[in-house]
């Protein structure tokens, strides 16, 4: 049973399982009896990840430290699987497989395999019903997918070694084409591999491409490749997608400024006072030694006042040199999205392109 | 519990046509003028497109979809090439060079072009020799042929000659928008849908752009057999979306805030209304809220008194005895105190802090949550509140956007405008947080306070951890 084809509720022996340890940090995993997972935040023992439910919390060994057990899925293995190639990320995969309707049942072609991450996207969306056919000419790139998918089950996939561009796509046991409606190529020259399609693409349905390109000089090419082929509705368009955080930022009004240089002057001639005092004290040191802890506690008081005064006043008499915890309820905030420190701002150019089924004539039952 | 939902009337299909026009489909037919309309193919039925013309059904049956034609006087068809003309790269080289290349009458006009706009006067509507009173007799005269139209009026423009090819192509596309009897006919996809919605009132579908459609689709994990938890306030377009990406298989309890729930564009999905009513179990508010005032008596008469009922009647109390015990159905599978679906999408203008931690407690362990809105400000809420329920892991709001570009080969450049806007999205997973902290039962109770204190000091660091990465 595959993961990413089918549900699972409770975690056995020999299930797959994404354990969630940071938003950055997911670790796949496949349970067995004795293990441990070690991690930064302590070890967990497989034994203790047996009869939990999917989308539990369990703790380390020593009791503290905590992850969550997942269920795969195609979007968090893409944010945790090996990478061997650059790979297709969710916001483009989603576009493209809307675009080109890709739904259960469909007969996909997809080229080159790489890291395998668009593959398990396509393979949950076209289910067991459909079929994907994905090809990759790296030979220990080939064999590692190869592993992979067997591990997962997905039983919709078959992966093929091919120089695509060279040999085409025609394989055994499908000698007279995939039927394939949809057809994927990320590939360095995919103009070279569009000239073998016709063999294999759907003779009865429309057929939609998508070349996936991060250059122009690429799109170029491909574009009066499709156009030569037979292609219409050529349209290239780029994803951008963009990550926010919900954040909190301090409403720091400006009586508040005021109220605190008002504050800061005060203090300014209250310093001034003690430091004369305190250097009158120091003069006259040598005459009384018990003075110096009446210095120590007045200095407390002072700034034990000042404290109370900020907490009085509802806001930092310091300014921002004391850290402040965001959202703390003696301040006023305003709820704001932060984006992420970098993003990508540039992935690939998706080419689309579509080719009509043939003409199917009807015969005219009425006449 | 788990098949209890699952209609009993089993096989309906799912299957569609989706390579060539048939009929008795709701079709999308595309416009030179970029317009979009929705039509049935009725046998033997008549559409009229307007000022572009009427055409009989059957003269499109059997031709694959993204087929263009071309409509003549009788409401007759022919296949086209395309909508509207665009000159190849290699034509225009080649209209220079006097080729043996079967030539229209439109090309023939362009054997004379400028290499720049250099000569170009601006001279306003003057520039066109003919008046919309001469177009309008012309078209009678040549019965309502675009192309001679057409023609006619690149003759009569006086500085034709005097543009470049691209700015004379750029012209003829704006007259075959307007005047050329042309139409394609598409596939209704929920990306089609969309778009028609898009161009008519997007309001409608709450903003909502194909691209966040399709990420909201695949954030969900859409599986066939799957059960989802669905409020769509777009009329439906999710919901289609998803029946087509189940093709059948599986379950959407739809929450919704009226008496009848409101999916108007379901009408367009080909399926019947028993495959409708078998995959999408309505459930509205106050249902969800108070299922013990909510559920329906059904007042069973005895089967003699069934039997003297009229025929008519007869057909309604079953009916209505079918409707009561579905909806009943529903309202146990929803509320019972399980977790029962496989996703929770959330897309409605109920404010969402106000309503989604009800239904996430309804969601199953690592599923996922997703919630749309067309405003940023509301999902960020959202986050704030689900950041503090340890129901949710790993809140955030995302964004995608398309950026279409003119895809002419040697004119490659972003479109001049697109669309703004198309919403945002949340994105978690369900999850069960730990119980009664992390200590076996047996242990003291202070040790067991003190390691609580230790383990939420940790979570912090994790949380801390999470945010800086
Ligand atoms: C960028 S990666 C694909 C990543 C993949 N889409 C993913 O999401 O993981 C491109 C892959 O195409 C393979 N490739 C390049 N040219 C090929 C060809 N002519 N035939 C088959 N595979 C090819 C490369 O070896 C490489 O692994």
């Amino acid at each position: 049973m595959s993961a990413f084809l089918e549900y699972k509720e409770v975690i056995g022996e020999g299930d797959f399982v994404l354990a969630f340890i940071g938003r950055d940090n997911i670790k796949p995993i496949i349970v067995k009896k004795d293990d441990i997972l070690n991690t930064r935040y302590g070890a967990f023992a497989h034994n203790s990840m047996i009869g939990e439910k999917y989308g539990s919390q369990i703790t380390s060994l020593k009791g503290y430290g905590f992850i969550h057990l997942l269920h795969p899925t195609p979007e968090l293995w893409t944010l945790s699987l090996p990478h061997r190639t650059q790979i297709v990320y969710t916001p483009d995969s989603s576009y493209i497989i809307q675009r080109l309707n890709i739904t259960a049942g469909s007969r996909v072609i997809e080229a080159g395999t790489g890291s395998g991450s668009f593959t398990h996207s396509f393979a949950r969306t076209l289910s067991k019903t459909g079929q994907l056919f994905t090809y990759e000419f790296h030979e220990s790139r080939y064999q590692q997918a190869k592993a992979e998918f067997e591990l997962h089950s997905l039983t919709n996939v078959i992966a093929t070694c091919r120089d695509v561009c060279k040999k085409g796509f025609v394989i055994d046991g499908y000698e007279s084409g995939c039927d394939a409606d949809s057809i994927f190529l990320d590939l360095p020259s995919p103009w070279e591999a569009i000239a073998h399609l016709p063999q294999v693409i759907s003779k009865s349905k429309r057929v939609g491409i998508c070349c996936f390109s991060p250059c122009i000089e690429q799109v170029i090419k491909t574009a009066e490749a499709l156009k030569n082929h037979g292609w219409s509705n050529i349209e290239m368009v780029e994803i951008a997608g963009r990550k926010w955080e919900a954040r909190k930022e301090m409403i720091r009004d400006v009586s508040d400024v005021i109220g605190r240089l008002k504050d800061i002057k005060r203090r300014k001639e209250e310093g001034i006072e003690i430091r004369d005092k305190l250097q009158n004290q120091n003069q006259n040191q040598k005459v009384g030694e018990k003075r110096g802890n009446e210095d120590s506690n007045e200095k407390e008081q002072f700034v034990k006042k000042t404290r109370i005064e900020r907490e009085e006043k509802g806001f930092n008499p310091f300014g921002k040199g004391l850290r402040i915890k965001e959202g703390d309820e003696a301040y006023n905030w305003k709820d704001i999205s932060e984006p992420e420190t970098e993003v990508k701002s540039h992935t690939s150019y998706l080419t689309f392109a579509f080719k009509n089924a043939p003409t199917k004539p009807i015969v005219n039952h009425q006449s | 519990m788990d098949l209890s939902l699952e209609s009993a009337e089993k096989p309906v299909s799912f299957a569609k046509e989706t390579g060539v026009i048939t009929v008795g489909q709701y079709v999308l037919i595309k416009l030179p003028s970029k317009g979009l309309k929705i039509v049935e193919t009725r046998s033997d039925g008549v559409i009229n497109l307007g000022k572009f013309g009427s055409f009989e059904v059957n003269g499109i049956l059997g031709f694959p979809f993204g087929q263009s034609f071309e409509i003549s006087a009788d409401k007759k068809v022919s296949p086209v090439k395309s909508l509207v003309f665009e000159l190849e790269e290699e034509e225009l080289e080649n209209m220079d060079q006097e080729t043996s290349r079967e030539s229209t009458p439109i090309l023939e006009l362009m054997k004379n072009s400028s290499e720049t706009n250099r000569d170009i006067i601006d001279i306003g509507s003057k520039i066109q020799g003919i008046t919309s009173e001469e177009i309008e007799l012309f078209k009678k005269q040549n019965n309502d042929n675009g192309e001679i139209l057409i023609s006619k009026i690149i003759e009569s423009h006086k500085g034709f000659n005097k543009k470049t090819k691209y700015s004379q192509e750029k012209y003829i596309t704006r007259k075959q928008q307007k005047f050329m009897k042309k139409f394609t006919v598409e596939y209704l996809s929920s990306s089609n849908l969309l778009k028609y919605y898009e161009e008519k009132d997007l309001s409608k579908i709450l903003n909502l752009s194909e691209e966040t459609l399709g990420l909201m689709l695949n954030l969900l994990d859409i599986r066939p057999g799957g059960k989802y938890f669905v409020v769509d306030e777009t009329g439906g377009l999710i919901l289609y979306a998803m029946m087509e990406r189940m093709k059948g298989e599986g379950l959407i309890v739809v929450g919704h805030e009226n008496e009848h729930p409101n999916f108007n564009l379901l009408q367009y999905s080909n399926y019947t209304e028993s495959a409708i009513n078998s995959m999408i179990k309505p459930i509205n508010w106050l249902q969800f809220f108070e299922p013990e005032n909510e559920k329906l008596i059904f007042n069973e008469q005895t089967k003699e008194a069934i039997e003297e009922l009229r025929p008519q009647k007869k057909l309604q109390y079953y009916r209505r005895q079918k409707r009561i015990i579905e909806i009943n159905k529903t309202i146990d599978f929803v509320t019972g105190k399980d977790s029962q679906f496989d996703g929770l999408l959330y897309c409605s203008t109920i404010y969402p802090t106000t309503l989604i931690p009800n239904i996430i407690t309804k969601i199953k362990g690592s599923r996922p949550i997703v919630v749309y809105n067309q405003y940023k400000e509301i999902l960020v809420e959202l986050q704030h509140l689900l950041s503090k329920n340890l129901n949710v892991l790993a809140p955030s709001i995302m964004e995608t956007r398309a950026r279409p570009y003119q895809t002419i080969p040697g004119r490659i450049h972003p479109l001049m405008s697109m669309r703004g806007g198309g919403g945002y999205l949340l994105w978690g997973t369900r999850v069960y947080p730990k119980e009664g902290g992390v200590i076996a039962v047996g242990r003291g109770f202070v040790r067991r306070n003190e390691r609580k204190k230790q383990k939420l000091e940790k979570e912090e660091d994790n949380d801390d951890n999470n945010k800086n990465n």
